[in-house]
């Protein structure tokens, strides 16, 4: 340091492996005794669907979390990490899937931040700069050090993580989905430079669910199912076809009973919707879909493809940039979530508690939500509370939701019984189509084969529903047809009887399927 | 073994009456300190300040003088807090109201009596329902952020009188900036004969009685509630938000405005810059002690007006200066929330995990 200012101290790590890890979370196995390891100069992918144990994985390795049991070895050396900033001094580094940046500082005051200068009490923000500008020549990171964070793009942004992550002198680099935010000219530079990262001997563990970026990629492939390890192979003995299958679990098929019904008219349609995400990227990229009434149309897809996007679409929430939604031959695109319900429209969404109640508001406000303004719950100005507690007690009886009194605030009730309310309000409506988000996650046995019988019971009373759902267990029960959602654009779509896990996995993984439609 | 402080997962309504009753308990005990600092007699001090407010009817009607406009003014906050929009221009509502109501009482004298005091209070309402209603409009249409645009409201709003009263409004050959004193008939009546009571107190109960209906009985108020609570929740529900914030800040403005025109034609009976001495402010103190509930404000509203009215008798007999009860209005505020806070919170001791 002495010598040379401009120099990166690399803490060099040439193997880094995780033991026996357990870790239990309230009512989960996160992680059931994994191993996993990574050695200089290799990329070492981490594939699995959402809630496999991945990130948990990941954030031991980096010492946000502590694991139950199993150990850590650095270099064959077992470690105990307490902290990122222990994790640091192993010379572990996490790029983060959400950025940790400040938006007002420059590039380089982001990466000084929190480093002690090499001037003592002084800044010495030109020294960093200068090193900043190195590392970015050896890695393909072009960043302009003077630029504020909030004029970069995300591509950008990224980059100034991973420099963020390399002038601590971290060998071993945890990308936590990298890709996930990137536009596809941004992937290619992304590749770029992580090529030349294990070409310099860094250790990269790369988390994520896409198939063809694994095998792109990857030296080595380990696949996580609910908490266990599925397998470990070189990537010169997987394809995306056993990937696929290793990814979602299991061969075999459970189905429920699934009575034949008519079906009618296609009552709900998507013709080339578009729409910008939250990010303000795109993130549907052209949807057309057709249900018919009596149909569940379930969609699948690992979660942030434009599944709550498209749902928000069609409840009249996200404006669509191109496109038109047709709901029983009307076209509604552009139309108020108000001006829908009253068309026929329900909507379970998947954040119960967000988006779905007031947590504050008691059971019975909560399931008048909507049909407040009308008879028989208000007549004139007044709202009529004899008829709000008549139908709210009917309900809370039929739905079986369990609750002290109709008067107590929704916040206490579990989970399910939330659910249960949500559906008693979306169901008490007759809706005539209905969409469906992640309607049973988080839910106990009961409640979910509860949710679910309701849902099929729509669909005998001839109502269209789009049932979008992580769980594809519950897309193959559930469903007469089922698309796959990927990057915001439909992979596919196929009859429950010709859907198998391998053929749903591919596309889940990005892999576009012919299908009849 | 450590200590762990936590959310209560449900909270115990008679813990946050209790919390309600400590936090008063401890800002008299800071007051008290005060009071010793400025050199007087604690006993003296607070034993003048209960007889100026509450020793006879005649301090009693005064100190519900001094409540009306706070209790107005509490409403008006009530209302648009409970939607989750910060109005911090009660203030300038109520000089917005004040002024529509002095010109109605000025130019529409010959109107019955009956007739010309609806007019004056149908007015006042307009008037602080336009000043309330433009940041409502501003935040649902650009997003313009509510608390910034009222408080300006305010500055407008203050100057443009002040410029009224050294022109235009200025009662001819008089130096002082205020209007001519309005006509008898444009004066609210008094209802507690011999004292200042006027019909201002009657309606500002009334607002509270409207509060609580609209609030709580209406799909209006729901909406009201729903936006304050989870908009997000209310907006998947087709609530529009945009609507319940532009009605909200119309209705908080009557209210607010009310108050304006309730203290010009009820008390002062002209329109000076300094009738209001921080109402609007004053509001939301009286709003948040009262707990967002119209019956918390009423109290809440009746205290400090107690307060204003009883420091008067405090600092005759003991000379402690007036300004002291301001004081005592903030640490009543700042003991009063943190105990409600604190409430929210217990302490649990948990054992370490091996």
């Amino acid at each position: 340091m002495t010598t040379d200012q401009t120099a990166i101290n690399l803490i060099k790590v040439d193997s880094l492996e995780a033991r026996g890890i357990v870790k239990r979370f309230p009512g989960v196995l996160a992680n059931d005794h994994i191993d996993f390891e990574v050695h200089a100069g290799e990329v070492h992918s981490l594939l699995g669907e959402n809630g496999a144990g991945k990130s948990t994985l990941m954030k031991i390795l980096y010492g946000m979390y502590q694991p139950d049991e199993g150990e850590i070895l650095v270099n064959g050396k077992v470690v105990r990490i307490r902290s990122p900033l222990d994790a640091m001094s192993h010379g572990i580094g996490m790029v983060h899937q959400h950025f940790m940046l400040v938006p007002t500082l420059t590039v380089t005051e982001n990466i000084a931040l929190g480093l002690p200068s090499s001037r003592k009490v002084l800044l010495d923000l030109d020294v960093v700069a200068r090193r900043i500008e190195e590392l970015a020549a050896i890695y393909h990171l072009q960043i302009n050090p003077k630029a504020p964070v909030w004029q970069l793009s995300v591509g950008e942004q990224q980059r100034v993580e991973i420099l963020k992550v390399l002038y601590r002198g971290a060998s071993v680099l945890i990308l936590d989905e990298p890709t996930a935010v990137l536009t596809p000219q941004e992937v290619d530079g992304l590749f770029k430079t992580l090529h030349k990262m294990v070409a310099q001997g860094h250790a990269l563990v790369f988390i994520s669910h896409k198939l063809w970026e694994v095998m792109a990629l990857s030296n080595r492939v380990t696949v996580l199912h609910t908490g266990r390890m599925v397998g470990e192979l070189p990537i010169e003995e997987a394809d995306e076809r056993k990937l696929a299958s290793m990814m979602v679990g299991r061969d075999f098929l459970m189905r429920v009973d699934h009575p034949e019904v008519e079906m009618g008219e296609v009552h709900l349609e998507l013709k080339g919707i578009r729409a910008l995400g939250e990010s303000g990227l795109e993130s549907l990229k052209g949807v057309d879909l057709r249900i018919r009434s009596g149909e569940i149309l379930g969609l699948a897809g690992v979660s942030g493809n434009g599944q709550r996007d498209l749902a928000e679409v069609i409840a009249g929430l996200r404006p669509p940039t191109a496109g038109e939604v047709f709901m029983e031959g009307v076209d509604v695109t552009g139309w108020t979530p108000a001006k829908l319900l009253e068309h026929g429209l329900s909507y379970i969404p998947e954040a119960r508690m967000v988006d779905g109640t007031v947590g504050d508001f008691s059971v019975s406000e909560n399931l008048i939500m909507k049909d407040h303004t009308y008879p028989p719950y208000a007549d004139g100005i007044f709202m009529n509370f004899k008829n709000i507690a008549k139908e709210s007690k009917r309900l809370v009886e039929t739905f079986d939701i369990k609750t002290p009194s109709i008067a107590t605030p929704i916040k206490n009730l579990s989970g399910g019984n939330i659910q249960k309310l949500i559906l008693a309000r979306e169901i008490s409506r007759g809706p005539r189509v209905l969409v469906a988000a992640q309607p049973t996650r988080g839910l106990d046995i009961r409640a979910t084969e509860y949710v679910r019988r309701r849902i099929t019971e729509q669909r005998e009373k001839g109502v269209t529903t789009l049932l979008i759902s992580e769980d594809l267990d519950e897309i193959l029960s559930l469903s007469d047809r089922i698309a796959v959602i990927f990057e915001g654009e439909i992979m596919g779509v196929v009859d429950r009887d010709d859907a198998t896990f391998e053929n749903l996995g591919l596309m889940m993984g990005g892999r576009k399927m012919e299908t009849e439609e | 073994m450590r200590y762990k402080l936590e959310k209560r997962p449900v909270q115990n309504p008679w813990l946050q009456t209790l919390a309600v009753f400590i936090g008063l308990a401890a800002a008299l005990g800071v007051s008290c300190l005060l009071i010793i600092s400025a050199g007087a007699n604690v006993g003296e001090a607070l034993t003048a300040i209960f007889n100026g407010s509450f020793g006879d009817w005649d301090a009693l009607a005064e100190t519900l003088v001094q409540a009306t406009p706070l209790i107005f003014c509490g409403m008006a906050i009530v209302i648009a807090f409970r939607a989750r929009v910060w109005n911090i221009g009660a203030e300038g509502q109520f000089f917005a109201g004040a002024m529509v109501a002095i010109l109605v009482a000025m130019n529409l004298s010959f109107l019955p009596r009956p007739l010309l005091i609806f007019a004056i209070i149908l007015g006042a309402m307009v008037g602080g329902a336009i000043w309330g209603g433009i940041p409502g409009f501003l935040k649902a249409r650009f997003n313009a952020n509510e608390i910034i645009t009222t408080v300006m409201m305010n500055y407008i709003i203050m100057f443009f009188l002040s410029y009224l009263l050294s022109s235009v409004w200025r009662e001819p050959g008089h130096f002082f900036l205020q209007t001519a004193r309005i006509p008898g008939a444009a004066q609210l009546p008094v209802v507690a004969s011999g004292t200042r009571l006027h019909f201002g107190f009657i309606l500002s109960l009334i607002s509270g009685l409207f509060a609580y209906l609209l609030l709580w009985k209406t799909p209006l108020g729901y909406e009201i509630r729903a936006v304050g609570i989870n908009p997000v929740a209310a907006q998947y529900k087709g609530i529009s938000i945009k609507k319940i914030t532009i009605l909200t800040m119309i209705i908080s403005g009557a209210i607010a405005g009310l108050a304006g025109g309730s203290e010009v034609t009820g008390l002062h009976f002209r329109l000076r810059l300094d009738i209001s001495t921080g109402y609007g402010y004053t509001g939301i103190i009286i709003a948040l002690l009262g707990r967002l509930h119209p019956v918390g404000v009423i109290i809440a509203a009746i205290f400090f007006g107690a307060l204003v009215n009883g420091s008067t008798s405090m600092q005759i007999i003991t000379g402690v200066p007036v300004a002291l009860v301001y004081c005592v209005e903030a640490i009543v505020l700042i003991f009063v929330l943190s105990a409600d806070i604190i409430s929210r919170y217990r302490i649990r001791r948990v054992r370490d995990v091996k």
